[in-house]
């Protein structure tokens, strides 16, 4: 078995030595030649793609769909955001006229509204239909006030406790509704039932201020300055949770203020996190899970916890992180990481919720849109891979195509070949290239001539070798003149170097022609350079 | 055609659609996931666990599969009633149908006419099947017998107490909780409970407080009469001209205008918020939308105990309480989205995340195995002591009482609205007379004379 292998092994040796030293063949040259040509030029597409920046264009185009991604958002949300913004402005004046209007008539002073608790329902009553109208014409998800006052002051929560009304839309998207949707989050049941409007499951008579920025922070503004008007007074607050709800929002609350400069509430409008995903779906579908975020930032951290999202990925898990760290990385996407590790790649840009004079001027807020990294590096990857892909088929392909052009370019030249070894040249079929055809027509010519002269020449043998031994049967006098002959004497020359007359020559003459089997003297001249060209000398 | 040529265009054929691709086509593969959006109607207390469930499904099984659900609505029945008809009717200002969407019977019955609604059989296995409760699933099954509504949970009626309140009111009067097992009883105690509460300001008269309020009038009559051994509904109408519905009638109508039952068009749990009523009739579902506190007109509140009694009887009658809840519907849409929404239903109604959702909902599970032995250690871990009260009284039900599913044929959501409409709207009136005439007689006479008629006015308003 063994010895069979190294048998094997020896033939195999012996035939690539034996091929070796035939040379390698043609066909295989050929084919080896278009092969390089093949990767020559696959390696110069390789390298114009990889100059030209191909293999890093599913980043640039990532980005300029972020980019496109991020004006569509900042777009729609300042656009929103200064709606309501103005709506919430327009909402104050309306209020703080009314209200002081109603509670003159009833006697009452604002600065002194915490002495009347009991006409505090009255007095929110009244502008049941005011919020409802706000509400309705700002398509917000929500419209409250809050008056500086509880209806029950000698409660242990009453420091904390304001009396006021909180009208939510829970359907602010839908365009004709029959039955809108409004239900109240705060407000005294009364005013609801007088309404014909639903409790909010998780409903409180009053609002609970202990942790209302969106409360405090515009009376702050609005005290500390009594100057500013009230477009440079009212206050975006961060997305929270109301408390003891599961309602998620944002609010935009301008102080009320009477006539007399008095800040004797708030009032405002409401995004909740299901209106801001829903006025803000991001638009392309190339990355499923993009999202838009609406943040405070601190210096290169964004606050999630505060933050409004839209989009179809699940943003409610990025809410439990407090911050994002933002860094701008080579790929020139901004890197979002929470805790050094990378969760997302995008880009943000400031957006303005607050005109120049602003009380809250000084804090910045971006839009970002975010994808998930693994989603941009997985369609990254995934078009190089295509594209190399693509290479690689066109390069086999290339293989296959020169192997198969190899065999085809040789196939004539191996039958004109065998045709010109076979015997019949003139049967030889044509192989219908002009310069194989050409050869073979040529070499079915030259072989018919050396034919024709092999066998010319056969037949002068013959009788040059007649001629050869006819000289034996000459006579030693007939020897003599025909010796002479052949050194190129004439008969005259003869008899004078022979001393016999001119007749006997002409004798000797005719019996030698006789005997060699010749006409002339010129004739006899001819054989004997035949002779002498075929290397036979006469004895 | 030579062979060469052949071979050149073959070769074309394969090149062409391969060279494009080096011109930078630039777009997501089937790697990217599929957004699946999803309405659904569980609001409140009930959004955090749905939110819950929803993410886990996304960062695991969707995760996986390459699905992201995406709520795009959390609306009240009603409302989502609305949204999803308006769409199925293509309405202006309508919104887009979601993938995934809860739906009652009755809305589903308007979208699988409109061929909205995809077949569920199609994504299910016999097998698969198997594992649900088969009354459920049948329960799924529309006009043509495809699978439309599957079962996610399921509720019934239960009576819920305000203990706290309750107890105050026994101590003095000496009333028995025990007697809120029959309408008839919670009539006598609505009544005690009446007087009771007008004695407490001597210087107002008749202004005692109203006791009990049933959620769904509708389910309260359909329920009543089935216990009394009539049909509320025959043949796609409704069938009053029963004894059995004029008892039902004086049940609810009589308090109602003696101020004793609440003739309010909202929900029950609105006036349990703020001490109104003591005790209503309502969904198990609804147990989360009963506050811990009660809050008072002048702001006070304090902490209440929620008690849950089975689903009353009229005396004499059958135990029988309603079974309702919504199922899940799939929008037909691509066979790969419709396909992916059924890899959803299945996450969602596993014994263990069913378990889950009801544990902390409320509402009863839809497979057998969470339905059998695991509800029973479920239950044991379950903290909100209300909800393992409701569940421990719904399995005393799942016992004792037959259920019967709500009426579905062609208009009953009108018929049940204009219902609830014109009792409301009789008892209204007639409780406005009763007051009027209150001033000037006696309780009964006032109550005969404001009575008078309005059974036979309301029959007539339904041929």
């Amino acid at each position: 078995m063994k010895n069979n292998v190294f048998e094997k092994i020896r033939m195999l040796r012996e035939a690539a030595q034996k091929t070796g030293d035939l040379g390698m063949p043609m066909g295989l040259r050929l084919f080896l030649l278009l092969t390089v040509l093949v990767l020559t030029i696959i390696l110069g597409v390789i390298a114009i793609l990889f100059i030209n920046g191909t293999f890093t264009a599913g980043l640039s185009e990532s980005k300029t769909i972020v980019e496109s991604e991020l004006q569509h958002a900042s777009q729609g949300i300042s656009k929103q955001y200064e709606y309501l913004s103005i709506h919430t402005i327009n909402l104050s004046e309306e209020l703080s006229r009314s209200i002081e209007k109603n509670a003159n008539n009833m006697g009452i002073s604002l600065s002194n509204l915490q002495d009347h608790p009991e006409r505090l329902e009255e007095l929110i009553s009244r502008e049941f239909d005011r919020i409802l109208v706000c509400l309705q014409k700002s398509q917000s998800s929500g419209a409250f006030f809050i008056l500086d006052a509880t209806v029950n002051p000698a409660l242990e929560k009453a420091k904390y406790s304001r009396a006021g009304l909180y009208i939510k839309n829970m359907e602010p998207n839908i365009v004709s509704s029959s039955t809108p949707n409004y239900i109240v989050l705060r407000g005294s049941p009364a005013i609801s039932r007088n309404h014909k409007l639903s409790l909010h499951t998780q409903w409180s008579m009053e609002f609970d201020i202990s942790d209302a920025p969106y409360y405090y922070r515009p009376i702050e503004a609005a005290e500390s300055d009594k100057q500013l008007k009230l477009s440079r007074l009212y206050y975006w607050c961060p997305a929270l949770k109301i408390p003891n709800t599961s309602e998620e929002v944002m609010l935009c609350s301008v102080p009320l203020i009477d006539s007399r400069g008095n800040v004797f509430g708030v009032c405002g409008l409401e995004v909740s996190a299901m209106l801001f995903k829903l006025s803000n779906m991001p638009n392309n579908c190339i990355y499923t899970r993009i999202f838009y975020t609406l943040s405070p930032i601190d210096k290169d951290l964004i606050k999630l916890d505060q933050s409004m999202f839209a989009g179809c990925y699940s943003a409610r898990i990025l809410s439990r992180d407090q911050t994002l760290n933002f860094s701008e990385n080579k790929y020139s996407f901004y890197s979002y990481t929470e805790k050094n590790h990378c969760r997302f790649l995008g880009i943000h840009k400031p957006v303005r919720l607050y005109p120049e004079g602003s009380a809250f001027a000084d804090e910045q807020w971006v839009v970002a849109v975010m994808v998930p990294e693994e989603d941009v590096v997985t369609s990254i990857t995934r078009l190089n891979l295509l594209l190399i892909g693509s290479l690689m088929l066109l390069f086999v392909l290339g293989v296959a195509v020169s192997f198969v052009l190899s065999q085809r370019f040789l196939k004539p030249i191996t039958e004109g070949l065998d045709m010109i070894k076979s015997n019949d040249l003139n049967a030889a079929s044509k192989t219908k290239i002009p310069e194989i055809d050409g050869l073979i027509e040529y070499l079915a010519l030259h072989n018919q001539e050396l034919y024709e002269k092999a066998r010319q020449e056969n037949i002068s043998l013959v009788i040059l070798d007649e001629f050869l031994e006819n000289t034996r049967k000459l006579s030693p006098a007939e020897r003599s003149v025909f010796d002479l002959y052949l050194k190129g004497h004439t008969a005259k020359e003869i008899s004078e170097t022979l001393c016999l007359s001119i007749n006997t020559i002409k004798t000797h003459s005719k019996r030698i022609y006789t005997k060699l089997n010749v006409a002339s003297r010129e004739e006899l001249l001819l054989y004997h350079s035949l002779l002498k060209e075929i290397g036979k000398e006469i004895e | 055609m030579t062979s060469m040529k052949r071979f050149i265009m073959l070769l074309a054929l394969i090149l062409l659609p391969i060279l494009p691709g080096c011109g930078i086509g630039f777009e997501a593969g089937s790697s990217q996931p599929v957004t699946l959006t999803l309405w659904h109607n569980y609001g409140g207390q009930l959004k955090d666990t749905m939110d819950e469930m929803i993410d886990e499904f996304n960062e695991t099984v969707g995760k996986k599969e390459g699905i992201i659900v995406s709520v795009t609505s959390i609306s009240g029945s009603a409302t989502l009633h609305e949204k999803l008809t308006m769409a199925a009717h293509g309405d202006p200002g309508a919104p887009s149908l979601p993938d995934i969407t809860t739906v009652y019977p009755k809305t589903a019955l308007i979208l699988a006419e409109k061929g909205l609604l995809a077949d569920l059989d199609e994504q299910f296995t016999r097998k698969e099947l198997s594992a649900y409760i088969p009354q459920f699933i049948e329960e799924g099954r529309l006009a043509d017998g495809g699978l439309y509504v599957f079962p996610i949970a399921k509720s019934t009626e239960v009576l819920f107490v305000n203990k706290t309140l309750f107890d105050r009111f026994s101590r003095d009067t000496g009333a028995r909780i025990e007697d809120l097992q029959s309408f008839e009883g919670i009539i006598r105690t609505a009544s005690l409970y009446y007087e009771w509460t007008d004695r407490q300001t001597p210087d107002i008269p008749n202004d005692g407080k109203m006791f009990y309020m049933p959620d769904s009038i509708f389910n309260l009559f359909l329920v009543g009469c089935r216990q009394l051994g009539a049909e509320f509904t025959a043949d796609g109408q409704l069938n009053l001209n029963t004894p059995q519905h004029k008892k039902v009638w004086d049940f609810y109508f009589t308090p109602a205008v003696m101020g004793q039952v609440a003739v309010f068009d909202g929900y029950a749990t609105d006036l349990a918020k703020t001490g109104d009523i003591v005790c209503s009739t309502g969904s198990t579902a609804g147990v989360s939308f009963f506050s811990p506190t009660v809050t008072y007109a002048d702001n006070t509140s304090e902490p209440i105990e929620l008690a849950i009694l089975p689903y009353p009887v009229f005396e004499g009658g059958k135990k029988v309480a309603i079974q309702r809840g919504a199922g899940m519907s799939v929008i037909k849409s691509t066979r790969e989205k419709e396909h992916l929404a059924g890899i959803f239903l299945k996450w969602f109604t596993s014994p263990e995340n069913n378990m889950r959702f009801v544990s902390s909902t409320g509402y009863f599970p839809v497979t057998v195995e969470a339905f059998g032995e695991r509800m029973s250690k479920e239950m044991e871990k379950i903290t909100d002591p209300a909800v393992k009260n409701l569940l421990r009284v719904s399995r005393i039900m799942q016992k004792d009482y037959e259920f019967c599913i709500p009426p579905l044929f062609e208009g009953v959501d009108e018929l049940e609205e204009q219902y609830k409409a014109q009792i409301m709207d009789a008892a209204s009136r007639t409780r406005d007379a009763y007051v009027e005439f209150s001033r000037s007689m006696d309780s009964v006479t006032a109550y005969e004379n404001a009575s008078r008629g309005v059974y036979e006015d309301f029959i007539l308003r339904f041929p």
